[in-house]
């Protein structure tokens, strides 16, 4: 039977209706902030009273109870439900922002505030497409490639980025949280593309990239983020599972480590260093 | 006889380098090089003196000098708790 292409797939699997949702999953009621993920099931609990329910073949049902904050919606529509959508129906969600070049993805990895987003915009600016913003979804189910699905594109950056890129600043994400939808440059990319490179963020003196391997590219993959737990959750992992799974993961992809300084005076060299480990790839 | 302890951990390779994570802490050990020769051949036929004489042989160095190299590679893979015996 032939494959139902992933972008379909997803958006199938991700349309919102609104009403009731259930409060437990497997007899276990979700607490403030918390979240489950049984078989086929995904239940989050966004504050007091904001339920988000997945059913694989059923679509995504929000409950607006007293005190929802609507308008981070599309925030954890974006993120952690459209994660969760992915995992259930076998794709990988990574914590990564990205970039595309010559039809392939450069993807930004890093945890929240290692400056992914930031990042990715003033690449855009100069002049490579934006892939995804936060959560990037891999396709591995042809053995021979990683597919990147597009996902959800909008940049969610701080006062701080907006002030360094020169994006323009759009809505607040949420009541409380403290960035804004923004708008970069440039244009966005279609997909789904093949995976280029996987680049890991750190911090350092200099601007210099270094190429991974073995074990640190395992250990790269290896991150602690909802989008991972998720996954491993929907896959049902255990520690030896995940690592094979992790250990095929890096034989098939390449990664690279960017280290920058986070000095604001010096954001600037670290962008040009990207633009120019980008521009030097050669188109396959 | 030196043995690896197989429930303890799983392996992969990567390249030229092979990867271990011990199954009870989830930490990854990074097997290169010489390592790795060491590494594969203990499967349960050889002892400690065998192998540094195979080793020995294949690098054309004398015993004393790939002596200590193998005693410095078993203490740890034995503080691991991945390989038993001597």
């Amino acid at each position: 039977m032939a494959q139902i292409p992933a972008q379909e797939l997803l958006t199938r699997e991700t349309r919102v209706h609104y009403g009731k949702a259930p409060h437990a999953l497997a007899g276990q009621v979700v607490a403030e902030d918390c979240w489950q993920l049984v078989g086929d099931e995904f239940l989050m609990r966004a504050g007091a009273g904001h339920w988000f329910y997945y059913k694989q073949g059923h679509g995504v049902t929000i409950e607006r109870g007293p005190g929802a904050d609507h308008s981070a919606e599309p925030l954890w529509l974006s993120g952690s439900v459209y994660s969760a959508v992915a995992s259930i129906n076998g794709f990988m969600p990574v914590h990564a922002s990205a970039v595309c070049h010559d039809g392939r993805v450069y993807a930004f990895k890093g945890p929240s505030g290692a400056g992914k987003s930031t990042l990715v915009t003033a690449l855009a600016n100069a002049g490579f497409p934006l892939f995804c913003d936060d959560t990037l979804v891999l396709d591995l189910r042809d053995p021979d490639t990683v597919q990147c699905l597009p996902g959800h594109k909008r940049l969610k950056l701080t006062d701080e980025a907006l002030a360094l890129t020169g994006a323009a600043r759009e809505e607040k994400v949420g009541v409380d949280i403290g960035k804004f939808y923004a708008q970069p440059s440039a244009q966005y990319a279609g997909g789904p593309l093949p995976l280029a490179k996987l680049i890991l963020l750190d911090e350092g003196d200099e601007c210099a990239f270094e190429e991974l391997s073995g074990a640190r590219r395992i250990a790269g993959l290896d991150e602690d983020h909802y989008t991972a737990h998720y996954f491993t959750m929907a896959r049902q992992f255990d520690l030896a599972a995940r690592f094979a799974h992790l250990s095929d993961l890096a034989g098939r992809i390449a990664m690279s480590r960017f280290v920058r300084p986070r000095d604001l005076a010096r954001f600037a060299d670290g962008v040009a260093h990207a633009v120019a480990y980008i521009g030097a790839k050669p188109a396959p | 006889m030196l043995t690896k302890r197989e429930a303890l951990f799983t392996q992969t390779r990567i390249d030229d380098e092979i990867v271990v994570m011990l199954l009870a802490s989830g930490e990854f050990l990074s097997i290169t090089g010489t390592g790795a020769d060491i590494w594969e051949r203990i499967d349960g036929t050889r002892d400690r003196a065998t192998l540094v004489a195979e080793l020995a042989d294949e690098y054309d160095a004398s015993e004393a000098e790939i002596s200590a190299d193998v005693d410095a590679f078993l203490t740890g893979l034995k503080e691991a708790g991945i390989v038993a015996g001597s």
